[in-house]
């Protein structure tokens, strides 16, 4: 009886922290559907996803660093779109309006750009900063998480994270570096930690 | 009177060079000028690449508390007038230190305006690395390298608390005074 308590009480911490960690490279991200910005309309995952994947990615309308990034995080979407990639943005934070958000996706964002209202989204995939990225296959295998390039600035940058596990990818090779961190901005969730 | 026609070639060469000239001129006056304007008076602001940050980490046998921030990030600035408040409460029984991931261009200006704002007396360091992504995993595992974070360890330099995002004042307070209390074990582990 206490053995059979012990491995239930132990199931559960493992469940606890697996759902904190969110989901892990080579695991398969659940389709989603979430009410795009400007539009209210819901769309989900598998409706926006391209032949060869998608990129959902974690962005935030005032977050200083996502303003540095959305010339280069256009390019690559803009770049690997014809190649059956697609880019969905996700706004996650509490602390902008969907009025705001929709107006700043209209202005700088050449992709869908959904909203995460309560954050359950970036809770369930582990999602803690903006931006950040993950990259599926047309499985929904994730292949690639975290930073888009090593260098916020964007004037001294020598590794593409984003691009590379692209092109390994539709090379037909593994991407060599799955997970990649980068400083960014927290996401503001609804609900307070 | 007679004016002989070399005057005039000199005179037209000697303005012709003093109109090239003057942007040089005017520019290197400028210079110093305008970043002796924009430099401020403040706390000193240390660079640091990954091995500094590795050398920060490393116990000296007191408790410490690291703090990752950026003046661009709104709760980090939020945060930092009870960051202070913290250092003064326990001022050569913990020590305070932050890290700043601001751009490097900002070392002179920014960072230590906004120090001196909030009379921050800490030492206080800006990051820079090529690979930012090895430093946040030096620091926490499970870090994603969101802003602020918050990484308390005791003597023994064990992380005692770790704390992504905004922390709460009395929250912090209370996890720095268990530290406090802690007895100090011999082996370092930081």
């Amino acid at each position: 009886m206490k053995k059979a308590a012990f491995l239930l009480t132990a199931f559960f911490a493992l469940a606890i922290a697996g759902s904190a960690q969110g989901i892990a490279v080579g695991a398969t991200m659940e389709n989603f559907s979430l009410p795009m910005a400007g539009k209210g309309t819901m769309t989900s995952l598998n409706e926006q996803k391209g032949k060869n994947g998608a990129v959902v990615m974690f962005l935030s309308a005032q977050c200083p660093v996502v303003k540095g990034y959305i010339e280069r995080i256009n390019a690559v979407a803009d770049d690997y779109k014809a190649k059956g990639i697609t880019f969905i943005g996700i706004n996650s934070n509490a602390t902008e309006s969907a009025e705001w958000v929709a107006s700043d996706a209209a202005q700088n964002f050449r992709f869908p750009m959904l909203i995460d209202k309560g954050n359950k989204l970036a809770d369930k995939l582990g999602a803690t900063v903006t931006p950040e990225a993950y990259y599926i296959n047309a499985k929904n295998a994730l292949l690639y998480h975290g930073a888009i390039d090593n260098d916020r600035s964007g004037e001294n940058i020598t590794d593409t994270y984003l691009r590379t596990a692209f092109d390994q990818t539709l090379a037909g090779q593994k991407v060599t570096n799955t997970r990649k961190n980068a400083f960014g901005c927290s996401i503001k969730k609804a609900t307070v930690q | 009177m007679f004016i002989s026609s070399s005057f005039y070639r000199k005179t037209a060469l000697c303005a012709v060079f003093a109109f090239v000239m003057m942007p040089t001129v005017f520019a290197q006056k400028a210079k110093p000028a305008a970043s002796a304007a924009l430099k401020v008076a403040g706390p000193q602001v240390t660079q640091i690449d990954i091995e500094g940050l590795k050398k920060l980490l490393k116990p000296n046998g007191k408790p410490l508390l690291i703090n990752f921030w950026a003046t661009w990030c709104d709760p980090c600035r939020e945060e930092f007038p009870d960051l202070v408040k913290l250092n003064g409460e326990y001022k050569g029984r913990v020590d305070f230190i932050t890290v700043s991931l601001d751009d490097l261009d900002d070392i002179a200006t920014l960072v230590p305006k906004f120090l001196r704002e909030v009379k921050a007396e800490m030492p206080a360091y800006l990051l820079k690395t090529p690979d930012e992504s090895a430093a946040i995993t030096l620091v926490a595992k499970d870090w994603s390298g969101n802003l602020p974070l918050t990484v308390l360890y005791n003597a023994a330099g064990e992380p005692a608390y770790t704390r992504p995002g905004k922390f709460q004042y009395e929250t912090l307070k209370d996890e720095v005074e268990k530290v406090v209390m802690q007895p100090s074990k011999a082996t370092a582990k930081r």
